[in-house]
């Protein structure tokens, strides 16, 4: 199987779905001829046109609303957000409007649309171009809301939410743009709301999020050679969620770590953790339910600062040193 | 005239202070205001101001030592000035003009702060239990808020901090918290705390070592009299059910949240083993020369492991019994045994016996007849495990394996089978007990 | 007035629509009234759930609209758009169940008042949200340029609305991509308890469709004929892919902007200025094809008992079940 980026994933997806069915468009700034700010829609206006490859101007609100009164009249859009900072301008349109719409219209319309943003640290972008938001969209009815972790999931995952009928908000981690992996040629899609077992262990669970998922592996490598065998869960769609193989693996090992860029603070971990402790596997916990996310700052612009505002693969290591050595 | 450098109060409630760093040595020029010293209060630290320029003289404290609020520190001394009799001769060691001139100050560093010390004796807590994790080893108040929480959590409300797991192995093994020495940080009981218990308790393990003599007299020698006669002169078939306790769990679980009370899985085996007996007296009798005895009543023996050797206290007329009355008394034979208080009538008329192995890990296994019953029933341990559903699908179950000894003389394999059987049903359905 | 006068006003009227469509449009205006008069009574006795928005006073907007475009136009409609709901041939039984909450209302008592919609008629949707709707009406106008097909998309806005920053990013990329859309502003005068003249530092509305590039005009709202002809105007141009056209009518909103708005920032006497028979758009129009003030009376009283019958049709029908609550969040 040939190896290529996550870009290139995405790109392909993007290709694919739109061969397929012509009333997929993509709606974005710069996504033209530019190819997109990450160069995920390169080459695409060449193959399908300016009317199906519509480059907007500074306009969020405009441009996500466009998506959202297309996919209710019948077509498929992807629109993208440069960075996934800027959906702010854009909020009214995806929560009152696309998450909504639906159901206040009493299922009149569905609003098959997908956004997709990416977000995250380590560029030296600052506070304003390094969110991790997805946990706001979680918390707001109607929305669906992905986390690819690999180039395979990414191309997957980005075609599985194109032929939904939801509004999905698709969340990219920038430091995974170039990240490769094998990925089928043929077009595929995996399921929404279908978490993957990455790595099989029996001392500890670890529940990764996007980026997480190689930093996590990282550390299981370090770990292993201690004689500490993690096991990683990726949630992969974080709504909806397939908690039940968290559960089984909590009730296996009786300790979990969870861990997202995203704020700790009311991140997605704490949804995880009080499912964990509200589920079986809770009589199974021989440790408290451990995170590890984000400091509550905003992205510092040193380097430095950065890496150590949101956890790193050292951060991980020691985390589950301390649930193996039962230092809680 | 010399200027003493007092330490100074920053807080309202601050008594002492700690001496972090000097900023200045012995002979150094200093201004007034320059600062001189670091020290710190609980949380904050401060600096200390020459109130006047000259020379700084005559350090009264070391770096980590605690002193009291205005006590003097320093001395400031003009140019030429000789600090008469308080600055220390070069060369006389500073130890004596401590002694001298520190009469308002502690003569030790101490090994617990003051706030700490005061705290403890508010709080009833033994200083001499606590590890201090202030410099040298020093009690903080810290420390004391620790053991104090830690103290409470135990004695005052009779909870013992434990993770749900060990929770839950403690629970399905019968085994009290109290009983478990805790490894967790904070003294949180781990699983592996309580699962360490179990085999603590095994009888020849804390008293045998390699090279040594275990006595073979007495109770022990009783018991393995009757064990090898059992088994020479019994003719055993044995049944093997693998019994589904999910319904057993739930049933317990109810019972917990309607009534707020904990039944152990032996109380649940007893009432059902007690109902099954019921329906299948042959298992219920006894062997005579020329006859096979019905017996009368049930009377379920719980096998008990002491150290000294195997106990059977015996469960009167269980079919008569709630569940939440068998439990109680479950828990009073146990408790009595383990006392060496068991009466005379604790001890006689059992009909069937149940020895549960597998609190103590055991999967499967056979126990040996307990005459002049005719069956004994050996209880393994709950495990997960998976099984196929009605679609062949493969779902994951709470098993437990349960061994019938069976006295071939007096129950056919069909007999025996029936009433396993009936004891499965009822495990797995626990409302077959009402009808 | 004179013959002369009436016959040529006849002929105005007969040069837009037959007669028998006039009195039609009459109707409507009527029984949009109607309903928000009875709304309100509903209010008033404690009968209805949450809040309300009438449009009474800018009955002339809603048909004027719908009598210059085709019902496979798309009609984006705002929170006060009960009469317009109308007079795009949404049916009234479901308006007044939807209204009061029903399972037989047209979102299954899903959306209230500020959310009606019936897509099948392509009435996509009243909006919460001031100014929200121009972005989704962009959606609409790139389906109907890539389908190729004739259709158009009219969305409104208030004079409130309008200065919503949406509004501005909407109008932008619609002329910049061209889309078949219609900017219509139904300013009546008041957004909340602002006035026009103090929201905006221009005279009207339309002044800003140059901004934008597109054409704008600005005409009186309460004049059913000033408003169909400036709604055909901007069809013919949007259809022939010139681009998006934005039009303002001027009308004046005689009821508070919800119930609990207690009017202190307008008088009395202004207000019954607007209700006067000089001003008031019923019967402006029913002038125009000859009617009398008890012809009106009349037919007001006809649409009153329609309105009954629809209430008593919404007081029946049953809530909706909540087993199926959660039904229509996600597809």
């Amino acid at each position: 199987m040939r190896e290529i980026t996550y870009v290139e994933a995405l790109r392909e997806a993007l290709r694919q779905s739109m061969e397929k069915d012509p009333n997929v468009i993509l709606i974005g700034e710069d996504i033209g001829v530019y190819g997109g700010s990450f160069g995920v829609t390169v080459g695409l206006i060449d193959l399908f046109g300016k009317e199906r490859v519509r480059d907007t101007p500074d306009s969020e609100a405009a441009l996500i609303g466009a998506c959202v009164g297309a996919a209710m009249s019948g077509l498929r859009p992807v629109g993208e957000i440069m960075f996934s900072d800027f959906v702010v301008d854009a909020m009214d349109q995806i929560t009152m409007q696309a998450a909504k719409t639906r159901y206040m219209f009493g299922a009149q319309v569905t609003i098959p649309t997908v956004i997709r943003l990416p977000g995250g640290s380590g560029t030296g972008a600052a506070a304003q171009h390094s969110e991790c938001l997805e946990n706001w969209f979680v918390h707001m009815p109607g929305l669906k809301v992905v986390v690819p972790s690999n180039p395979y999931d990414a191309k997957g995952l980005l075609m599985a939410s194109i032929q939904d009928n939801n509004p999905i908000m698709f969340f990219e981690h920038k430091l995974l743009y170039r990240t490769k992996g094998d990925v089928p040629e043929e077009a595929y899609t995996i399921p929404l709301g279908k978490s993957r077992m990455v790595r099989e262990g029996k001392h500890i669970t670890v529940v990764a999020i996007s980026i997480m998922v190689s930093k996590a592996l990282e550390a299981a490598e370090i770990l292993a050679k201690e004689g500490i065998e993690i096991e990683i869960i990726d949630p992969r769609t974080l709504k909806p969620l397939d908690d039940a193989p968290i559960f089984e693996s909590v009730v296996k090992t009786g300790k979990v770590l969870i861990v997202h860029e995203a704020v700790k603070n009311s991140g997605f971990g704490a949804e995880i953790a009080a499912r964990i402790a509200d589920s079986p596997a809770f009589f199974y916990l021989d440790a408290p339910i451990k995170r590890l996310g984000g400091m509550d700052i905003p992205i510092p612009y040193n380097r430095y600062l950065e890496r150590k505002a949101v956890p790193q693969v050292e951060d991980i290591v020691d985390e589950v040193r301390k649930l193996a050595r039962n230092e809680f | 005239m010399s200027t003493p450098i007092i330490m100074p109060k920053f807080g309202f409630n601050q008594e002492t202070s700690e001496i972090l760093e000097w900023l200045k040595k012995e002979g150094d020029s200093i201004d007034k205001g320059d600062p001189v010293a670091v020290v710190s209060t609980e949380k904050v630290s401060m600096e200390v101001e020459a109130p006047e320029s000259g020379l700084l003289a005559g350090l009264q404290y070391k770096v980590g030592e605690t002193v009291n609020i205005a006590s003097v520190i320093a001395y400031i001394v003009k140019p030429g000035e000789k600090l008469e009799g308080l600055a220390p001769a070069p060369g006389k060691p500073k130890s004596e003009v401590k002694e001298n001139q520190r009469a308002n100050v502690e003569e030790n560093i101490p090994s617990i702060t003051p706030v700490a010390s005061k705290l403890a004796q508010e709080l009833g807590v033994d200083i001499g239990t606590v590890t201090g994790s202030g410099p040298g080893g020093r009690v903080t108040r810290e420390d004391i808020e620790k053991a104090a929480s830690n103290k409470s959590k135990n004695s005052s409300t009779g909870k013992i901090p434990a993770t749900p797991a060990a929770k839950r192995v403690a629970n399905e093994s019968g085994i009290s918290l109290n009983n478990v020495s805790a490894s967790g940080p904070a003294g949180v009981v781990l699983s592996a705390d309580v699962l360490k218990t179990e085999k603590v308790t095994s009888s020849t393990t804390k008293i045998a070592k390699p090279g040594g003599i275990v006595p073979f007299s007495g109770m022990r020698k009783a018991i393995a009299l009757n064990m090898q006669r059992s088994y020479q002169e019994i003719p055993h078939i044995t049944l093997t059910y693998e019994v589904d306790m999910q319904a057993a769990s739930q049933l317990r679980e109810k019972v917990l949240k309607n009534t707020g009370k904990k039944i152990s899985f032996t109380a649940l085996i007893v009432k059902a083993v007690a109902w099954a007996l019921g329906r299948n007296p042959m298992v219920n009798s006894r062997l005579e020369t020329d006859q096979i005895v019905l017996l009368p009543s049930i009377n379920i023996g719980i096998a008990v492991a002491l150290e000294v050797g195997l106990i059977v206290p015996v469960l009167h007329d269980a079919n008569l019994k709630n569940i939440s009355e068998i439990n109680v008394e479950v828990e009073e034979l146990t408790t009595r045994s383990t006392n060496n208080r068991l009466r005379q009538s604790d001890l006689q008329g059992s009909t069937f016996t149940i020895s549960n192995l597998g609190m103590y890990g055991a999967d499967k296994f056979t126990s040996i007849i307990n005459p002049p019953e005719v069956a004994i029933l050996a209880v393994g341990r709950i495990r997960k495990q998976f099984v196929a559903d009605e679609m062949g699908q493969p779902i994951l179950r709470p098993m437990a394996s349960l061994t019938l000894s069976a006295d071939h003389r007096v129950l056919d394999g069909v007999v025996a089978a029936r009433f396993m059987t009936d004891l499965r049903d009822c495990l797995e359905q626990p409302g077959l007990m009402a009808i | 007035m004179s013959s002369e006068k009436a016959v040529k006003k006849q002929t105005k009227l007969d040069k837009v629509m037959t007669r028998d469509e006039a009195l039609n449009w009459l109707k409507i205006m009527l029984l949009g009234r109607a309903f928000e008069e009875n709304a309100e009574e509903l209010y008033n006795l404690g009968k209805t759930h949450g809040t309300m928005h009438l449009s009474i006073g800018q009955e002339a907007v809603a048909v004027g609209i719908r009598s210059a475009l085709k019902s496979t136009d798309y009609f984006f409609n705002t929170h006060r758009g009960h009469t317009h709901f109308l007079a795009w041939g949404g049916e009234l039984n479901g308006l007044m169940a939807e209204f009061m909450g029903k399972a037989t209302g047209v979102c299954h008592g899903r959306g209230g008042s500020m959310h009606i919609a019936d897509i099948k008629k392509n009435i996509i949707g009243s909006n919460g949200i001031l100014g929200s709707s121009t972005a989704l009406s962009l959606g609409y106008g790139i389906n109907v340029q890539l389908k190729k097909t004739e259709q158009l998309v009219l969305v409104i806005f208030g004079d409130g609305g309008a200065n919503e920053g949406v509004v501005h990013e909407s109008m932008n990329l619609a002329a910049i991509w061209k889309l078949p859309i219609i900017f219509f502003c139904e300013n009546n005068s008041f957004a909340m308890s602002m006035r026009f003249k103090d929201a905006v530092a221009i005279k009207a509305i339309s002044e800003r469709a140059c901004a934008y590039g597109m054409p704008g005009i600005t005409v009186d709202g309460n004049d059913v004929l000033a408003v169909n002809k400036a709604v055909k105007d901007a069809a013919d141009y949007v259809r022939a892919g010139k681009g998006p056209y934005l039009v303002e009518a001027i009308t004046y909103r005689v009821k508070g902007h919800s119930r609990s708005d207690r009017q202190n920032y307008r008088t009395r006497e202004e207000v019954k200025e607007w209700i006067s028979k000089e001003k008031d758009p019923i019967y402006r129009f029913a002038k125009l094809l000859n009617l009398t003030d008890e012809d009106v009376e009349k037919f007001g009283k006809e649409a009153k008992l329609e309105i009954k019958k629809a209430l008593e049709f919404a007081e029946n029908s049953p809530e909706p079940s909540i087993e199926n609550i959660e039904e229509g969040t996600y597809a």
